[in-house]
């Protein structure tokens, strides 16, 4: 480094790489200079004082300066080194690899440059380079042990877990007897433990379970120590052992279920759907009747019985578990047993118990054939229990006037509140929903739980600007007033994103979707760090499970949603684009001259406001930052704070590809993947991959309404298209008249008789009749009043089913509305529209959509006129609220005190 | 009713979802990732009957000073879950593996001063004591407890509590002569890791 120079220049060039490496990036830029003042060609020189400006934010110059010195110096293995790493500082990996390699051709043993390499290689998941890379640093540093582990994980990373087990007996042949010295014990433990968890993987079971009793000694983890022994001893079916060992297991934690899993797998009681013989139901009855004596304290013990008990020994299990937990009042105990909620005949069971419980309660005080006097709030829980139950079935008046009744009986609960806004939600009522959330809040302005139940309800009531004033009272952190981006809160982002999307505001939609979007690339990135560390820190089970993590973590339901939400958006956009100035300057022609100054005057007013208050955000902001640390870098003002920018892309659908894509890679079995693609593939008049998307469809749930509408659409189209003249569209056609007879829902058939079939099989399903009218019309758009038709002859029937409180109807609000806006957009009927809104107000009363009478969408509901009479009392709900148990209360009481935003 | 078991890598977004719906002070994800990457004995979960994340504890090791010592990061519950002893349930799982695998000899926590709820538990039914007052150590400027609870000399034992809060006295007898071997030596940390206050 620095060769080439005369020794006083040479010694500064040390200066600069120290002061880089120190973060004294002036000290560096000074010496720099002062070299380049004698040798102003000095290609390393060049390179080093552009790198130094990379981290001082001057990123073109940085640029310029490291690309003019590698030209100046070409065969400096410096000049390369550095370009690398002005590259990984923008994370362009791969581009920084051409770089590293073209520096090892200069110098090939360079440590450093092999380490920096094989960081980007296993961040870049380029397995076999990895393994080269690794195997070059062992073999020049063989005394290393972070060389040893760091070639076995590569070649486990590499799908070679036997070569790894090789690897790291040969680095343990290299060790002395009485290793590990104290300080190493867990490094070495954890080595160990990974080595056998390799074994395990390669299927060397035996040989697993031997290492593990020789080196038990030298294992600190025990816990992990006797998990792995467990998931040996079960594989290699040696059942007993197992027993023994997992109810030592369940002697230290009686909670954890997966023992339980593992124990009845050892006796010979365990399925996976949770299917036993009635002889088996016994012998799990006995089981579980023994542990309980054993671990009074584990809930598990009495909850699991209650998955295979049936009939009345389901009963009487299911009894003795719900009451002591409502006399305790555990909030939680409806939703512990909603899975039950799968079996009818247990759901049966549970309500008439419910009922029987509440009846005992109401007029005894005493639970059935106890003699103790229960407490007054027993009944108040077993009112909560019934009205979540009640909801749960879809009977909103009864479980409403349950919660009312229990409200009554203690105004102070606020869970009550809250299950009272869940089930307005799940009525229709959104408006109510969030308002009574925001009762709920204000009760404990302490607790950011219902602080962010009532965002939530608030967003879903398309409330958004309520939403963030009331989200931003808990995520103030010192001079920064909204950092819900910053800790990566998704869930709000998402939920304002799609709240955006629904009132039409796309650009900022987008703009929340890919903040989420961006955090899990932010996430990917987290891993580069780790990569050196974890080898130093020797936890490589918990390595290897995080790149595993990474390499599925755009599969993650937020991510999903979140590029599903930008493709629909830029879809929106494409069909609907915003208006160009020229057609704005268009629309200002029509007016008169003096309203189109006025109109002119008001936008450059609002344009110079919104500078100012960007300017006025930036100085705090800069201000603060500089007081708190000199260093702490300050966050520039977000350009485009309304997603406006993001609306003004060349190409919608082009941007939409790139979700995508990443959706078809990491989400291939979900329907809304494939939808998104057929609707997206057919604007870009991608034949062939729409017909991918319809195939997709058909083979996740050719039986789904929107499978079927993706069908005939299809096909529709595929029919009315040019005769094919050139060679491509040739083609298309031959691979679509192959394809087409395979199609079993299609076969010989023509489209119209696909369709009628789809309805033979489907008529008394709602959505497939809706889908089935649509299709209709499309296909032949003289049908439309049969296609209204077939629509407004659906009935809503009940759903058979003998329980105490009657039947359940099928239809769901959301497939109304589905249907209600078929009806008003794509069959283009106001009437038909007008006509479904009246019915579904019906069957639907609490429903703000159809403006149901029982809604607060009408103003003399019987919501308003009680929201009237609780707005005078709630000055009341502020002193009670059961608080104390409330861990997330942070006691912020006081700072809020200012701050309520309360109705 | 919920299953306390050892935190996964898996179990992370859903913890950091937990930790931004009731708690006021929250980490990036890479402070997770940090944590499990460093101690993954460390976090463990509760998980409801459906699957959920409804708790969490997040733990971590204190290499730098001298005194071998657990430190308790984050810690949640959901509103839902309460008065099911959830986070009785993960400190002691969390504490338990700070002695047993690190040998720590105490373990520290910082809790708001008007959380009486917390300080209740962590008094009462979790044995610790107020070691010292940070003044204004949480960004919106409350002071915070230093607390601390000693491990190794465990004379005081809690039987009316929870019976499996002695798991370590159980089938193997000298966990004590274990660990320690963390503490000694200072790693490296991760780059640009920012110390995040605790609950």
């Amino acid at each position: 480094m620095g060769a080439s120079l005369p020794p006083k220049e040479a010694n500064l060039f040390k200066l600069i790489v120290k002061s880089y490496e120190t973060k004294q990036y002036k000290k560096g830029l000074k010496a720099a200079d002062s070299i380049l003042k004698k040798f102003p060609d000095h290609g390393e020189t060049l390179a080093m004082k552009g790198l130094t400006l990379n981290c001082m934010d001057r990123k073109s110059e940085a640029y310029e300066l490291v690309r003019q010195g590698l030209k100046n110096d070409l065969k400096s293995h410096v000049c390369w080194h550095v370009y690398g790493l002005l590259y990984r500082s923008d994370r362009e990996y791969r581009e920084a690899i051409k770089c590293y390699r073209n520096a090892l051709r200069i110098d090939p043993d360079n440590i450093e440059i092999l380490r920096d390499l094989s960081l980007l290689q296993a961040q870049m998941r380029d397995l076999t380079g990895f393994v080269e890379t690794r195997q070059q640093l062992l073999s020049l540093k063989p005394n290393h042990r972070m060389n040893w582990i760091g070639f076995a994980v590569a070649h486990h990373l590499n799908s070679n877990a036997s070569k790894a087990v090789e690897i790291l007996e040969a680095y343990e042949g290299t060790l002395e007897d009485d290793h590990p010295p104290d300080n190493e014990r867990c490094e070495h433990g954890e080595m160990l433990l990974y080595k056998i968890s390799l074994l395990e993987e390669c299927g060397f079971l035996e040989r697993a379970l031997a290492e593990l009793h020789k080196k038990e000694s030298k294992i600190v983890d025990k816990l992990d120590c006797k998990e792995q022994e467990v998931s040996l001893l079960l594989k290699l079916g040696r059942l007993e052992e197992g027993e023994k060992l997992l109810r030592a297991l369940l002697f230290m934690n009686p909670d954890n279920y997966r023992y339980y899993e593992g124990l009845q797998k050892c006796v010979g009681l365990y399925s996976e759907n949770s299917h036993f013989s009635p002889d088996e139901i016994d012998r799990l009855d006995a089981l579980y009747k023994s542990l309980g004596q054993q671990y009074q304290w584990s809930s598990a013990v009495k909850r699991i019985p209650l998955d295979f008990l049936q009939g009345d020994r389901f009963q009487e299990a299911a009894e003795n578990y719900i009451r002591p937990l409502v006399t305790k009042g555990v909030p939680s105990l409806f939703s512990d047993l909603s899975p039950l909620y799968d079996h009818p005949c247990k759901v049966d069971i549970l309500e008439q118990l419910m009922l029987k419980l509440e009846h005992s309660i109401r007029t005894t005080s005493q639970y059935p054939g106890r003699a103790e006097k229960e407490p007054p709030s027993t009944l108040m829980w077993s009112l909560f229990l019934l009205a979540q139950h009640h909801d749960r079935r879809g009977h909103y008046d009864i479980a409403l006037s349950k919660i009312n009744e229990a409200i009554e009986h203690t105004p102070t609960v606020i869970d009550l509140y809250s299950a009272k806004s869940r089930i307005l939600k799940h009525a229709g009522d959104l408006a109510a929903a969030a308002a009574l959330a925001d009762e709920a809040r204000c009760m404990d302005l302490a607790d950011r739980y219902i602080n962010s139940d009532c965002v939530k309800r608030m967003l879903q009531a398309d409330q958004v600007a309520l939403a963030e004033k009331t989200a931003v009272l808990f995520t103030k952190d010192g001079d920064q007033h909204n950092n819900l981006h910053d800790m990566q809160c998704m869930w709000y982002e998402l939920a304002s994103g799609e709240s955006y999307f629904r009132q039409g505001d796309l650009g900022r939609a987008l703009k929340k979707f890919l903040a989420v979007e961006k955090h899990y690339a932010d996430i990917t990135e987290d891993q580069f760090d780790f990569h050196s560390y974890c080898l130093r820190k020797m936890t490589l089970r918990a390595y290897v499970e995080m790149l595993r993590f990474q390499d599925r973590l755009h599969s993650h339901a937020y991510f999903h949603k979140a590029a599903a939400g930008a493709i629909r958006c830029y879809l929106k956009l494409y069909d609907s684009p915003p208006k160009s100035t020229a057609e704005e300057d268009d629309d200002m022609s029509k007016l008169l001259p003096s309203q189109k100054k006025k109109m002119r005057q008001k936008q450059r007013k609002a344009e110079a406001r919104a500078k100012k208050e960007a300017e006025e955000k930036h100085e705090e902001s800069s201000a603060a930052g500089a007081s708190k640390s000199g260093k702490r870098h300050v966050k520039p003002v977000d350009p485009d704070p309304h997603g406006e920018k993001l609306l003004k892309i060349e190409d919608p659908l082009l941007e939409a590809t790139k979700y995508l894509k990443l959706l078809q890679k990491n989400s291939p079995d979900s329907l809304e993947t494939h939808l998104l693609s057929f609707e997206l593939n057919m604007r870009k008049q991608k034949i062939l991959l729409a017909f991918q998307a319809v195939k997709q469809l058909l083979r996740l749930d050719a039986e789904h309404p929107d499978s079927h509408r993706c069908l005939i659409k299809f096909f529709h189209k595929a029919r009315s298209m040019a005769t094919p003249m050139t060679d491509t569209e040739k083609l298309v056609w031959s691979v679509l008249e192959a394809e087409r007879p395979t199609i079993s829902q299609l076969h010989e058939k023509s489209l119209t008789e696909g369709n009628e079939i789809f309805l033979e099989r489907f008529k008394d399903s709602l959505l497939h009749r809706a889908a089935v009218a649509e299709m209709l019309y499309v296909l032949e758009p003289d049908r439309k009043l049969e296609a209204i038709r077939l629509i407004e002859e659906s009935t809503n029937n009940m759903v058979p089913k003998k329980g105490a409180l009657g039947p359940v109807r099928g239809w769901k609000l959301k497939d109304c509305i589905e249907v209600h806006k078929l009806l008003g957009t794509v069959l283009d009927d106001n009437e038909a529209s007008l006509r479904w809104k009246v019915r579904c107000a019906e069957c639907f009363p609490y429903s703000t959509y159809f403006e149901g009478s029982c809604s607060s969408a009408v103003p003399n509901s019987a919501y308003n006129q009680i929201r009237k009479s609780s707005e005078n009392g709630s000055a009341d709900h502020l002193e009670g609220g059961e608080t104390a148990d409330s861990l997330a209360s942070n006691g912020r009481l006081e700072a809020f005190k200012d701050l309520t935003i309360c109705p | 009713m919920v299953c306390i078991r050892k935190a996964t890598i898996d179990d992370l977004l859903a913890m950091q979802t937990c930790n931004l719906f009731c708690l006021p002070e929250n980490y990036q994800m890479k402070y997770y990732l940090y944590h499990i990457l460093s101690w993954p004995q460390l976090l463990y979960v509760a998980e409801d009957y459906n699957g959920r994340i409804v708790g969490y504890v997040l733990a971590k090791m204190e290499e730098e000073s001298n005194e071998c010592h657990g430190h308790i990061t984050s810690l949640a519950v959901l509103r839902t879950h309460r008065k099911l002893g959830l986070a009785t349930k993960l400190m002691n799982a969390a504490q338990n593996a700070m002695e047993q695998v690190f040998g720590a000899e105490y373990v520290s926590l910082h809790v708001r001063k008007s959380n009486r709820a917390a300080f209740n538990l962590y008094t009462e039914t979790l044995g610790y004591k107020i070691h010292d007052v940070e003044a204004k150590y949480y960004a919106d400027g409350e002071d915070a407890y230093d607390m601390r609870k000693q491990l190794k000399e465990k004379q005081v034992h809690h039987h009316h509590h929870h019976h499996h809060d002695h798991g370590h006295s159980h089938g193997h007898a000298h966990h004590h002569e274990h660990g320690g071997g963390c503490c000694s030596s200072v790693d490296a940390k991760v780059s640009g890791k920012k110390e995040a206050k605790a609950t």
